[in-house]
């Protein structure tokens, strides 16, 4: 009797270990809930979530038959996770890709449903989605586009009398300028962000040609020709000269932009994704764009960086794609767009946004009226060269000589080519 | 005593959950550690040894992180098994301050380790962080540093707080180590006309070896393992001076996709614990204990 109930309490006990990972498999985010079909958005931009809660109850209103619910994943972990979940099928009926490496790998797993006929691709702008295409065929369409490049403290310019550098020789003076006034030139978030945003418009006009790391990642080119140690040489000169505050490796991007919204710095070395955040720290900052031209005036091709990023998909592997395209061209009406637009401080992509906010409408001349270029580092699509880039530019901040740094990085990227 | 047959069925959901999550995944890995897969496919190709000779040969960050991972090691297994001890010394006898103090020795290790790492991470913070103003505040300005931006001394600091984090669970078990110890041997030390220290290492020490075995094995793993407060305090930089094994196989794996030889490092870096591991076993003797 005895061994009897032990071994009822042993199967009992089996059958809930049992059941509770049959429960944990079987649970599905983006399942039937009543009559609605329930989709599901995987993004990374929790800052957003807010006024896509908004956008979401709107069309929800509009479209009955559709729930959304939002699966948001911070970037790090979206850029490691998003793969597995969009592979599985039961999230990311929508979803967000980053360009470059996460859209490659994603367009090679075939996650990506093919949106070429769609008709809303139509109501965004063609000459800012191409980096949403792959052979001709569009996988996904840019939402935002972000300028990856210092936000400066255009108030505190006009006080100077400081006018926006057009050579690397005016932009050592404006930064001598603003240290004779006790000010740091540029506050820059060297323990996170810093070198992956800043390298873009260091190197833009330097490696003018929009190729060269593909060509790095084939070996036509090398992160020891010039192009790369001029680049490294610049890094290297604005922590001598001081014009990025010392320790900026240890420093981290709330750091540095409390910096600049106290006015220690007047730049900040990321992007115009940061200018919301800071004039919610300082509401009287005025501020604009900034790269640097790191060429004499007459050699600079760029102005400045763009990214068309946070990039619209349906996941290939989704039982719900109607409902999710639904979702994508909602998103994409100009009024949907412009609420979005001016409640999270970004430009989009999409035509006929409205831009309310003086920030977006003070900077949106960089849209249409400025050369930029698309974000180089995301042309790098091998993770590890794209590392051993970026510590190349740590390795010159921590003190290294810059051949001596692109000599390293370039052994790891030799090792690592394909 | 006769057992009865219906009890090995309790074995079973132990037997099931060790054999779907570790023993699984850990043959699995070695299996895909011949392979080039990607992670994401179906197809992939069986390469051979090819991801362990680029693991040793052509891959000089992974040679890098094993250096790191050493150097983080040792300053942790040494310092933290230190630390630990000498608190426990302190802290033997039960009386309330004792009980108090173990209670806060042991409450950063019920801390999750990423809410750690942010609250290190301000604590070294060059310019508002706490550590180096204090050090200004007392003079020793000389001594601040850019404690996790500078790449010599990145894999020291997160050392540190390691060792802030775990040794309180360390001396807990040296605590229990300790009062193990018969109180009569104390007494003859002394009759003998044994100096405190002569009493340390003659009686305590040899006794305490279990202790101090369990000690070191599983801080030596802890400080392997330390992927979450490495990811979330400098992930990996600057420049690869804090990247260890386990965080480098996240990036192999999740970031280059590359599964295979992400596995093949796995399954390097389970040996090396392994070798390690034994190693420690026999040099500290453990079941050797003598009086």
């Amino acid at each position: 009797m005895k061994n009897k109930l032990w071994l009822a309490t042993g199967t009992i006990g089996l059958g809930f270990v049992l059941g509770a990972c049959a429960g944990e498999s079987g649970s599905d985010s983006s399942s039937d809930s009543g009559d609605a079909t329930q989709i599901s958005f995987m993004h990374w931009r929790g800052e957003d979530k807010a006024v896509l809660d908004d956008i979401i109850a709107d069309f929800e209103e509009a479209n009955p038959d559709i729930r959304v619910e939002q699966n948001i994943y911070p970037s790090d972990q979206y850029q490691a996770t998003a793969q597995r979940m969009l592979q599985e099928g039961s999230t990311g009926d929508v979803f967000t890709s980053f360009p470059g490496a996460q859209f490659e790998s994603i367009e090679s797993a075939g996650f990506f449903e093919d949106l070429s006929g769609e008709e809303f691709v139509s109501n965004f702008d063609e000459s800012l989605i191409s980096v949403g295409q792959k052979d001709g065929t569009q996988f996904a369409l840019p939402y935002q586009l972000v300028f990856n490049m210092p936000v400066y403290n255009k108030g505190m310019f006009d006080e100077l009398g400081l006018e926006v550098p057009k050579s690397w020789t005016e932009f050592q003076e404006m930064a001598d300028t603003l240290l004779e006034n006790d000010i740091t030139p540029i506050a820059f978030p060297g323990a996170d962000i810093g070198p992956n945003q800043f390298m873009n418009s260091m190197m833009m006009n330097n490696a003018p040609d929009e190729e060269v790391f593909a060509k790095l990642q084939n070996g036509e080119e090398s992160l020891t020709n010039e192009w790369w140690v001029k680049t490294l040489e610049d890094f290297k000169l604005l922590a001598d000269k001081g014009y990025i505050q010392d320790d900026a490796l240890g420093t981290n991007q709330d750091s540095a932009m409390a910096m600049v919204a106290n006015e220690e710095a007047a730049m900040l070395a990321t992007g115009s994704y940061h200018m919301n955040s800071l004039l919610s720290l300082n509401p009287d900052l005025e501020l604009d764009l900034l790269a640097p031209i790191t060429v004499e005036e007459s050699e600079a091709t760029y102005e400045g960086i763009n990214t068309a990023t946070f990039m619209l998909a349906v996941n290939s592997n989704s039982e719900k794609k109607d409902q999710a395209k639904a979702f994508i061209d909602y998103l994409s009406q100009p009024e949907v767009a412009s609420k979005y637009a001016n409640e999270t401080g970004q430009h989009l992509t999409v035509n006929d946004v409205e831009y309310e906010s003086e920030a977006l409408q003070n900077t949106s001349y960089w849209i249409d009226e400025r050369n930029t270029r698309f974000q180089p580092r995301f042309l790098i699509t091998n993770a590890q060269i794209e590392d051993a880039v970026l510590s190349s530019i740590e390795n010159v901040l921590g003190g290294e000589d810059p051949m001596a740094a692109a000599e390293a990085a370039q052994q790891i990227v030799e090792e690592n080519r394909e | 005593m006769k057992i009865s047959k219906s009890i090995y069925w309790f074995f079973l959901p132990g037997l099931v959950l060790y054999s779907l999550f570790f023993l699984y995944p850990t043959f699995s890995a070695l299996f895909y550690s011949f392979t080039d897969w990607d992670g994401l496919s179906t197809a992939f190709q069986f390469v051979g040894i090819d991801n362990y000779t680029r693991a040793f040969t052509g891959d000089s960050i992974f040679q890098k992180t094993i250096g790191n991972n050493l150097k983080f090691m040792l300053t942790v297994v040494v310092f933290q098994t230190l630390v630990a001890l000498a608190f426990a010394l302190i802290v033997i006898k039960n009386t309330k301050t004792n009980v108090f103090l173990r209670a806060l020795y042991f409450f950063p290790t019920i801390l999750s380790s990423v809410s750690v790492a942010f609250i290190w991470a301000f604590i070294y913070d060059p310019s508002m962080g706490i550590l180096n103003q204090v050090l200004q505040l007392v003079g020793l300005d000389f001594l601040a540093q850019n404690w996790l931006g500078n790449a010599n001394i990145a894999i020291y600091s997160l050392a540190i707080t390691q060792i802030w984090f775990h040794a309180g669970q360390m001396l807990i078990i040296f605590v229990a180590g300790l009062q193990a110890i018969p109180e009569e041997l104390y007494e003859v030390a002394k009759i003998e006309g044994a100096s405190k220290w002569q009493a340390f290492r003659s009686v305590t020490w040899p006794l305490l070896a279990p202790s101090a075995t369990i000690v070191v094995a599983y801080t030596t793993i802890q400080s392997f393992k330390a992927f979450d407060l490495v990811f979330a305090m400098t992930g990996g930089g600057p420049n690869n001076s804090t990247e260890i094994i386990a965080t480098y196989i996240y990036d192999v794996a999740f970031k280059s996709y590359q599964f295979g030889y992400a596995s093949s490092i796995s399954v390097i870096f389970m040996v090396i614990i392994a070798l390690i591991t034994y190693l420690q076993f026999k040099a500290l003797r453990s079941d050797r204990v003598s009086y």
